[in-house]
């Protein structure tokens, strides 16, 4: 029985030493990682580099990139895990998401 | 010695029949008035609304948002302090 994929989003802080070439390897390594399992890839969004708030494992800088994709909820430890092992990701977050958002730009509130 | 607890709590609806000493202005939730339903963590420029410049939440008796999106707010603001976007000590 196949179980169901869900939406999610990922967030990817990557080392912003990489070479441009060495980063999009990176950047497939963790898009392979879902696809592997059965996910499917819908949307990357490369934000670019910028600053980090604090710093991480000697980092002051990252590249970050969103990607929204579907998986199934059982694979997403197994993918963790190998993101663990990536040297050159500095942080990574997955959260559930309601949609794909196609710009990310916001609403502004009113004062 | 129950004054202050008293003091600081807003009911959850108006109209109910609390009659404080002193009139408070009407606080309103700006989500609710705005319309939200959620509260993103990659939308730095609201979330900087509610930290102090040290990166501490606001307490809602501040800022006068709703216990829904004070929650709401809470969890997207510890999201992205994990991301870095947000500090977590704000030094200088």
């Amino acid at each position: 029985m196949k179980e169901n994929n869900q939406q999610y989003e990922g967030m990817y802080i990557f080392n912003a030493t990489l070479s441009e070439d060495a980063r999009k390897k990176a950047l497939e390594k963790v898009t392979a990682g879902i696809t592997g399992r059965g996910g499917e890839v819908q949307k990357v969004h490369d934000q670019g580099r910028r600053k980090l708030a604090y710093e991480i494992r000697g980092s002051r800088e990252g590249y970050y990139y969103l990607v929204y994709f579907t998986s199934a909820t059982s694979k997403l430890a197994e993918v963790w895990k190998e993101y663990q092992l990536n040297e050159d990701l500095l942080r990574f977050m997955t959260v559930r998401a309601d949609e794909v958002k196609e710009n990310l730009e916001f609403k502004k509130l009113p004062e | 010695m129950s004054r202050m607890s008293s003091d600081n709590f807003l009911p959850p609806m108006s109209g109910g029949g609390m009659e404080s000493r002193k009139k408070r202005a009407v606080k309103r939730c700006p989500f609710m008035a705005a319309g939200w339903n959620t509260i993103d963590y990659k939308d730095i420029e609201t979330l900087r609304r509610f930290i102090t410049e040290r990166g501490k939440i606001l307490p809602r008796r501040i800022t006068g948002v709703s216990a829904r999106f004070q929650r709401y707010l809470n969890i997207a603001v510890k999201r992205a302090r994990y991301m870095a976007i947000l500090p977590f000590v704000a030094e200088d």
